[in-house]
């Protein structure tokens, strides 16, 4: 069954009014500011994000703030934990009548992948257990980028970072897998998770604005090119994030209640065309190729659509 | 001791080329000290590195603020204040601008004080490379020519400190030659061997602080970002030919920054105080209506 767009059909639906202004400190061309700013246009203004350290800190650094929201910073490993105590106030206030009851604030957590497959992952566990109402917004860069682009479980295999270099003795760079947060998530029950590309941006969009029907935990993984840590010109973002779904390794999809749905069939192009963009994977192809960890990846992904193919859940 | 300030913005390779010149330096037998400076800031924003060379053990540490000679890999920095450029300068220092200018209309332009010199290393750069990037190689050549070291030291400075950035050898090779051609086509400008006056002393403060009964500042804000100027961080700008453009919106949609509005006619129109310059517009236009400029006013606005 395909998917269809019930409430985005056109580009130009994408609202004009903008909640994440200019002139923040974030590297030219983020792609996890592209999504932000995407998420935001439908979020709207009455948010308070909890945000987790890391890139997007410095977003609200003071005396500035890109946002018309409110903002909560937190340690890497609590933003949940901050999300809940959050919406309990807010509940609190709305049950004493001094917050209307449609005034529709909602909590949303905004952590690097560091935080949200790694560090925060229990007091995540916790939130989603407790059916804790609030969006995961996740910015997926595949590193610990603020620190200086360190090996996250995000950082998919082959990739180089400042801690797992292209060494004599591990010419690979990263030789684990990347963790399937999606699938973690999934297990707990949520109503609704998506990963999200903002190269896509209509899906984007879409998604966001499906997922204000559910209550309760709602994840959105955004797919964050990221020049700065993956070492491409700034320019190519959008290719990178074009390039990163059509070959399949960034597959855009949505469960509700744990019954996922791909939302784009991609045309699964050649992986090399999307690795051979990015200065982290450089090392795959010269100064020799490194071809069994090319097929490698290459068999990861069809196996991954195989099993799409064949009608399992992933 | 000749102590050197590089200035550049994130990305540009101001970090590199201050290695660059330290290990050309040290291969020479001189002691040699580099470091950067940036703060959480990224790509884009104002770097700065610095290098100590002498031929005695070097004591002094920290930044440069008398420096001899000043690297400036982007015009835009002379007019950012975060990038602190003009600091410890003088009309002795040694002054190098990555300009399509002359010295003197380069002087004309930003009353820069100071030995001035110039070359077009992006263009250079461009030209060599086939794109825009880094130009730490070209810088290094510069400054290693300027101060006075050999050619064959800064090729071998350039290969190592490239290599170990994991650059492949072809484009080694590249930068090497471009930095080669750089080295020779500088015009040269005297460089002073020796800090010129010691700092005079420094009287230390006590902070004072404000009684805790005072209370903390107010922290609601709006959204008033959108205030900072961004221009300083382009080093090439997006400019639309809207003959060619369809009003598809997806350099709209796409723009990280938000700097692309939308006119009462459906059509796009770049706010440049609000771009950095990513050019991720002109990936994305489908109709290669979004074309590229390079920025080479030393005072942006726009
Ligand atoms: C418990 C803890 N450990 C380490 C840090 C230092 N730190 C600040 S930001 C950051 C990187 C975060 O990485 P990620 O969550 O992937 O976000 P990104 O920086 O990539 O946006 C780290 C390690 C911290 N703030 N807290
Ligand atoms: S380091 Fe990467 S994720 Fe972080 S702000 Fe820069 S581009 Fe964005």
């Amino acid at each position: 069954m395909a998917w269809e767009y019930r409430i985005f059909k056109d580009l130009h639906q994408i609202p004009r009014e903008e909640h994440v202004f200019p002139g923040t400190p974030l590297c030219a061309g983020c792609g996890g500011l592209e999504s932000l700013r995407l998420a935001a246009k439908v979020l709207g203004n009455h948010v308070v994000y909890v945000n987790a350290a890391g890139c997007f800190t410095n977003l609200a650094s003071f005396p500035f703030t890109p946002l018309d929201a409110s903002w909560l910073y937190t340690t890497m490993g609590s933003a949940p934990a901050g999300a809940q105590g959050v919406r309990d106030a807010l509940d609190v206030l709305i049950a004493k009548g001094r917050l209307p009851q449609d005034e529709d604030v909602k909590v949303v957590v905004l952590g690097g992948d560091g935080s949200t497959y790694d560090m925060a992952l229990s007091s995540t566990s916790g939130a989603i257990t407790r059916r804790l109402d609030f969006y995961y917004f996740c910015y997926d860069n595949e590193a610990y980028g603020n620190t200086g682009v360190q090996l996250s479980p995000a950082t998919p295999y082959g990739a180089r970072t400042a801690t797992s270099p292209c060494a004599v003795r591990n010419p690979v760079g990263a030789v684990q897998e990347k963790k399937d947060i999606f699938e973690i998530w999934r297990a707990h029950r949520p109503p609704y998770l998506a990963t999200v590309s903002p190269r896509f941006p209509l899906d984007l969009e879409e998604k966001f604005a499906r997922a204000a029907a559910y209550r309760g935990p709602k994840l959105f993984l955004g797919f964050a090119a990221c020049p700065t840590g993956w070492l491409f010109d700034p320019a190519y973002t959008p290719d990178v994030a074009r390039l990163a779904v059509e070959c399949g390794m960034w597959p855009l999809k949505e469960a509700i209640d744990g019954n996922v749905v791909h939302t784009y069939l991609p045309k699964l192009s050649p992986i090399e065309d999307y690795l051979k963009l990015q200065g982290r994977f450089r090392h795959l192809f010269e100064p020799t190729v490194q071809k069994d960890a090319l097929a490698h990846i290459q068999a990861t992904v069809k196996a991954y659509w195989d099993r799409v193919q064949q009608g399992d859940s992933v | 001791m000749i102590a050197v300030r590089f200035h550049g913005r994130g990305g540009q390779g101001a970090k590199t080329a201050s290695r660059i010149l330290g290990t050309a330096a040290f291969s020479e037998g001189f002691t040699a000290q580099d470091s950067p400076i940036y703060g959480s800031e990224r790509r884009g924003a104002p770097v700065s590195a610095f290098t100590r060379i002498a031929k005695e053990p070097i004591r002094e540490r920290g930044i440069i603020t008398r420096p001899v000679l000043v690297v400036v890999a982007d015009v835009s920095l002379i007019g950012d204040p975060a990038a602190r450029m003009l600091e410890g300068i003088d009309e002795r220092t040694a002054v190098f601008v990555n300009s399509p200018l002359t010295r003197e209309e380069l002087r004309a332009q930003t009353s820069l004080p100071g030995r001035l010199t110039t070359l077009d290393l992006t263009t250079i750069a461009v030209r060599e490379f086939g794109k825009r990037g880094a130009i730490s190689a070209l810088l290094g050549a510069v400054a290693g020519r300027l101060v006075g070291l050999r050619p064959e030291s800064i090729d071998r400075a350039v290969a190592q400190e490239l290599a170990d950035l994991g650059v492949d050898a072809s484009l080694i090779r590249r930068n090497q030659t471009a930095a080669r051609h750089c080295y020779e086509a500088v015009p040269l400008v005297p460089v002073e061997k020796d800090v010129r006056g010691a700092p005079g002393p420094t009287s230390l403060r006590a902070p004072t602080y404000d009684p805790p009964t005072r209370g903390t500042a107010s922290i609601t804000a709006g959204p008033n970002s959108a205030i900072r100027s961004m221009s300083g961080w382009r080093t090439f700008r997006p400019v639309l030919r809207p003959d060619l453009c369809n009003g598809c919106w997806l350099c709209f949609a796409n723009c990280p920054e938000g700097a692309i509005t939308i006119k009462p006619d459906g059509k796009p129109a770049v706010y440049y105080p609000h771009c950095k310059g990513c050019l991720d517009c002109v990936e994305v236009c489908p109709t290669d209506a979004m074309t590229v400029e390079r920025e080479t006013e030393a005072t942006k606005t726009t």
